[in-house]
């Protein structure tokens, strides 16, 4: 029916593969970035538990690995990836540079939302004497939760992005197919279906996002 | 129960030392309503922080129903806080919690079981007159709604102390009323002492029994609401006392006056019942003067009547004096006026 060399198959194998990669490093990136976020604003001076030690190590660190470009962030990260996969090639071996790349991402988006919640709440709960963990907890991540679900809405789709570019590491997904038939091979039918597919998966993950959060906002 | 000894604040911002508070003492004892009135800038909001701690001073001392904050670690001044209430300009509420849980949050924070949480926000939605709002958000409620809320919270812990950080300034008149008349009650019914931060006049004429007024980081004046509204001795007082109660002539009298030949004239102030004693009869028949009556002015005050009169008198020098000897007995405050 279509001039192309490219099966079925090949495409939900490749809408697996990247749903994998994009899953497992939002998983640990969420974790982590948002961690480095809610430090980033309770050490920061003059935040509820002031370290500006941590604040000035965290801070720096964050903006570094925002500066490298994802493909060279890949290659540069191999050896590293070796270390810990035990090899540098295929989709765990993506999923690596994908965590290093969308923690800090991740930790910045944090930062804004939860700087979004007024001093006047901090304040109120500083006034029922509410430890650190207290106003964390009760009244600024409560407070920047919808906030926190859009940002994770543009960190998952940056992810999609980067994926693409795993192929690079000999990884799938829907980019790697696009790289290796639509771009290599010059099947056009390849190419246009990924990026109909990719357009799809971004759709639904914002247009997900979004009525969660307004879900919580509004309630 | 609250007492600030000789209280100094100084802020260091990007290497510029401000001075918010130059050495405040000040004294406000169980039941009271204590106010604190002042244009912005004067430290109130600064002032009222000290209480329960949100602002520490850089000299002076603090000392909350007996305790010197300065002498308690970040622990104990989480405790103490819990004994004093506090309420905002801007209500801080949850935005992403309902009422139920707005009120119910100090309770959570002292990790108290579910079923009394639920009693006593049910009992305090109910005293603020909002039960029926417990599973709405603060968004679907008007300003004056959600400083009951505000209140709502700041009484979950059962405080002895409530500060309220210009409570009703971003209220309308009519809904400020309807939360002073609620402030009120929280002092009446639960004994709480209330300590409240205003600019407007109004605000302490209705519910206060003491005040202090600020003006650049020192209190120029405090004492009881009847004193300062019946005589405020400094410009400033004087200015705010103005906002609400009339105890100048207007100065189209003042200009009529001029022009007339006048002895004497007298500014009488009267509180509670001598305001309705037949005080001008007597001067009138017993001193044998000649009375008119130049401007007059009546203020309820702390449920008393504050009354002033300023009087041109005409008679004889001796029964002039009798006449201010009687009124002294009468205990009615007299001054000669000239201008």
């Amino acid at each position: 029916m279509f001039d192309t060399n490219i099966t079925l198959n090949q495409f939900v194998e490749a809408i697996g593969d990247t749903f994998y990669m994009v899953g497992m490093s939002l998983l640990l990136g969420t974790i982590i970035g948002t961690i480095f976020g809610i430090l980033i604003v309770v050490t920061k001076p003059g935040g509820i538990i002031p370290f500006p030690i941590v604040y000035m190590i965290l801070n720096p660190i964050i903006n570094i690995i925002r500066s490298v470009p994802f493909i060279i962030l890949i290659v540069a990260l191999i050896p590293f990836t070796r270390s810990i996969v035990g090899t540098s090639i295929g989709n765990n071996a993506a999923i690596v540079p994908l965590i290093i790349f969308i923690t800090p991402f991740i930790a910045r988006l944090v930062e804004n939302s939860l700087l979004e919640v007024g001093p006047g709440i901090i304040e109120a709960a500083e006034s029922m004497g509410a430890t650190p963990f207290q106003v964390i907890w009760h009244f600024i991540l409560p407070e920047a939760f919808g906030s926190l679900i859009l940002s994770l809405t543009t960190a998952t789709i940056s992810l999609v992005g980067a994926s693409a570019m795993a192929g690079t590491v000999g990884a799938g997904g829907v980019g790697n197919i696009a790289i290796v038939y639509g771009y290599q091979r010059f099947d056009s039918f390849a190419m246009f279906s990924t990026v109909v597919i990719l357009i799809i998966i971004v759709q639904v993950i914002q247009s997900t996002g979004n009525k969660l959060a307004r879900m919580i906002r509004r309630n | 129960m609250i007492i600030l000894e000789d209280i100094h604040k100084v802020y260091l911002r990007k290497k510029v030392e401000t001075t918010a508070l130059k050495g405040v003492s000040l004294q406000v004892d169980k039941g009271d309503i204590f106010g604190v009135i002042g244009y912005s800038g004067a430290g109130k909001s600064t002032l009222v922080r000290l209480v329960n701690y949100l602002e520490r001073p850089t000299s002076g001392k603090v000392i909350v129903d007996g305790q010197l904050l300065s002498d308690r670690s970040a622990h104990e001044l989480r405790q103490i806080k819990k004994d004093i209430g506090m309420i905002f300009q801007h209500f801080n509420l949850l935005e992403s919690k309902t009422i139920y849980q707005n009120v119910a949050m100090p309770l959570i924070l002292s990790k108290k079981g579910k079923k009394e949480i639920k009693e006593r926000v049910t009992e305090l939605l109910t005293f603020v007159g909002l039960s029926d709002k417990a599973n709405s958000y603060p968004n679907e409620l008007s300003g004056g709604q959600k400083q009951r809320v505000g209140i709502a919270r700041a009484l979950a812990s059962k405080p002895k102390i409530l500060l309220c950080d210009e409570a009703t300034s971003a209220l309308d008149p009519q809904t400020t009323q309807s939360i002073l008349d609620l402030l009120k009650k929280v002092n009446n019914e639960y004994g709480i002492t209330i300590m409240l931060i205003t600019h407007e006049m109004s605000v302490i004429q209705k519910v206060c029994n003491k005040v202090a007024v600020m003006e650049e980081g020192e209190i120029i004046e405090q004492g009881s609401v009847l004193d300062v509204f019946g005589h405020p001795k400094h410009t400033t007082s004087k200015n705010f006392v103005q906002t609400v109660v009339r105890t100048e002539i207007p100065a189209n009298i003042k200009r009529k006056l001029a022009e007339r030949e006048v002895s004497t004239l007298a500014k009488l102030e009267m509180v509670g019942d001598h305001a309705t004693e037949p005080v001008l009869q007597a001067l009138i028949n017993k001193f044998h003067l000649d009375v008119s009556v130049v401007f007059t002015n009546m203020t309820e005050i702390q449920d008393t009547t504050l009354a002033i009169w300023y009087l041109q008198i005409e008679g004889k020098e001796s029964d002039k004096r009798a006449a201010w000897k009687f009124l002294e007995e009468q205990n009615v405050r007299y001054e000669e006026v000239t201008f």
